[in-house]
């Protein structure tokens, strides 16, 4: 009968026992009797999703089942099966600064890569070693997003060695008019695997390292520690603030952009070269809900492409020492002017993070920083909000609802309530028409996702209203909820 | 835990880090469990079979640890644990070491080599959950021979 050889490490699972007889005729049947007879093994040798761990290859006597097929390899009786770690291990990529001094020690270039970047290889500005530096460079976007996107794709395409994503969104079809890393097939796909796939692709000199997860105080320095350059390509001030802090404590440049509507600008944040910080520039954040997202407010397609090309362009100027990097500019773009402002921006000498008297030295709660309540449980619902479902119960049983959307009239038109009687009441002139409405009534107010017609609830409320509900989710929720043939914007 | 080593078996992963300087090395450690220690009997050096990368990066051969298995088999000795060398850089893992750390039973040893020269060896152990690695108390016996 086929045996399975049990790694040392791993026999205190298996009974103490070096190797284990099985009745099966496919690897898949083995290990499936292995892990019945041994349950303590299953989580070493599998994931949560029951997929072989990635360190775990299995063998048939000296042949990986990668090469042949897979969990359907055949085995006869006198086979021997055998869990093989693989086993590897690796410094933290040298910063830029150490890699400029240390040029004897950069990766060499191989034929194909001489090929690749041979129109790098002969701008002198890069040349040999500055695309050894490349390949010698590590950089960190956090969000494979808008400006994410152009980001690793000329990252990769540049030569840099080993790129970082953090990201754990799923490909959504209103991502593919920005989102140039995905694509139509993408969607429903997890972000970092769409992007993987597409940066191999471009570049398979280049080490894709991924990060399913929300980056947090907890986990920050940890990840970022083992890079040369951050890129926050975010659009929470949560985040923002977290990038910048840990960039900071790290002494890591952060290379910083923001985009809005038909706006966008960029920086190099780097203190340790002089520079200021993000806190200089905004020491706190506005409060919540002032500013709007771009699921929010809209954004210009093109606009993340050409913001994170200047950031992948400062990012490949810092790791090849050349030109003027954005350290102390804000760079200011305005698509619909076309024209492109530069701000100065000083390090401010009594900021707490790297001014001359620091009072910042760890990360810090940036939920608590930004006033954003952690995200609550999908399924909470406070007395002052109302769910779709809840909404289309009252509308079924007959109740008198006066609906208030308070989006504009673009959004309107993609999708609304008109046929239970919504009344489109723009935010802006919301403070204004007050008057217009019954407080007598029961009024619901909804937006897109809910933060906006939580302005408007706060309105009616100090004007003295009692009846009243914000529609929780928006009318996106109630898209998923009640009617799924609405249009999603 | 901890891990039992003796004086010429820290100066072998060292020499071995020296010998493959600037580019990173790598090797298993084989031994035996007694109470609550892991005794390394036998350093292995093995190839570092990365194409790319090799002055930061380190891969052992699959079928090299399947012969240290078997090799160690046959003398009452088990795979317990493995080293690799951090050019230029201290001996603290890496998030790239603890993506890549096999199993939370064994010890890693890493030696940090500065400028073509061994400096201090660590030992390290990855946390049940795997979120990190734990220093692990090393006991370097010298071996005294008459």
């Amino acid at each position: 009968m086929p045996t399975i050889s049990i790694p040392t490490a791993l026999r205190q699972y298996a009974g103490g026992q070096p190797a284990i007889t099985v009745q099966a005729n496919k690897i898949g049947e083995a290990l499936t009797q292995l892990t019945a007879q041994f349950p303590d093994l299953q989580k070493h040798l599998f994931d949560a999703n029951g997929k072989l761990r990635s360190f775990v290859n299995i063998y048939v006597n000296d042949e990986d089942i990668r090469h042949l097929q897979k969990e359907e390899t055949a085995i006869k009786e006198s086979d021997e099966i055998s869990i093989v770690p693989s086993i590897a291990g690796g410094a933290p990529s040298a910063t830029a600064e150490e890699a400029r001094t240390q040029s004897d020690t950069l990766p060499e270039l191989n034929k194909d890569e001489l090929a690749r970047y041979n129109r790098h290889l002969i701008l002198p500005e890069v040349g040999m070693e500055g695309q050894r530096k490349l390949k010698a460079a590590s950089i960190l976007l956090i969000g494979a997003g808008g400006l994410g996107s152009p980001l690793g794709l000329y990252l990769a395409a540049a030569g840099v060695g080993r790129l970082g994503l953090v990201d754990f969104d799923v490909v959504d079809h209103s991502n593919l008019q920005r989102q140039i890393l995905h694509g139509t097939k993408d969607v429903g796909r997890k972000k970092l695997d769409s992007a993987k796939d597409r940066l191999a692709d471009i570049n398979p000199h280049t080490q894709i390292d991924t990060y399913e997860l929300a980056l947090r105080s907890e986990n920050a320095l940890g990840i970022v520690k083992d890079y040369d350059i951050i890129i926050d390509g975010t659009d929470n001030f949560q985040t923002r603030y977290l990038a910048n802090d840990a960039s900071v404590l790290l002494g890591k440049p952060n290379v910083y952009g923001s985009i809005f509507r038909f706006e966008g600008q960029a920086s190099v944040f780097y203190p340790k070269a002089g520079g200021p910080c993000y806190r200089c520039l905004y020491p706190e954040p506005p409060p919540p809900g002032l500013v709007p997202s771009c699921a929010e407010g809209g954004v210009l397609g093109i606009l993340p492409g050409i913001i994170g090309v200047v950031q992948a362009t400062e990012a490949i100027k810092l790791i090849i020492g050349e030109g003027e990097p954005l350290v102390g500019r804000l760079l200011l773009f305005d698509a619909l002017k076309m024209k492109f402002r530069e701000l100065k921006l000083r390090r401010n000498p009594e900021c707490p993070l790297c001014g001359d008297n620091p009072t910042i030295k760890q990360l810090i709660d940036y939920d608590q920083f930004c006033g954003v309540a952690p995200q609550p449980a999908a399924t909470e619902v406070s007395d002052w909000e109302i769910t779709p479902s809840q909404l289309k119960q009252r509308l079924d049983n007959g109740e008198r609802v006066t609906i208030i959307d308070v989006r504009e009239p673009h959004e309107w038109q993609i999708a609304n309530l008109e046929n239970h009687g919504s009344r489109l009441i723009p935010l802006g002139q919301f403070a204004n028409r007050v008057g217009e409405l019954d407080p007598e009534e029961d009024i619901v107010v909804h937006c897109k996702m809910g933060g906006r017609s939580a302005k408007a609830y706060d309105v009616l409320k100090k004007a003295g209203f009692t009846r009243i509900k914000n529609l929780k989710g928006g009318i996106l929720a109630w898209a998923d909820q009640v009617d799924r043939t609405m249009a999603k914007y | 835990m901890s891990v039992k080593l003796t004086t010429e078996q820290i100066e072998q992963i060292k020499r071995h880090g020296e010998r493959t300087y600037p580019e990173e090395c790598g090797g298993l450690l084989l031994g035996v469990i007694e109470g609550r220690a892991r005794v390394i009997r036998e350093v292995l050096p093995l190839e570092n079979i990365r194409e790319d990368s090799r002055h930061n990066r380190v891969e052992l051969d699959p079928r090299d640890y399947l012969r240290a298995e078997r090799e160690a088999a046959k003398r009452g000795l088990g795979v317990w644990g493995y080293y690799h060398s951090h050019p230029n850089h201290p001996a603290e893992p890496s998030g790239f070491d603890l993506e890549h750390a096999p199993f939370i039973e064994w010890s890693y040893l890493i030696v940090a080599v500065r400028d073509g020269r061994a400096e201090e060896v660590r030992a390290w152990r990855v946390r049940e959950d795997r979120s990190q690695f734990d220093e692990e108390i090393m006991t370097v016996l010298s071996v005294i021979t008459f």
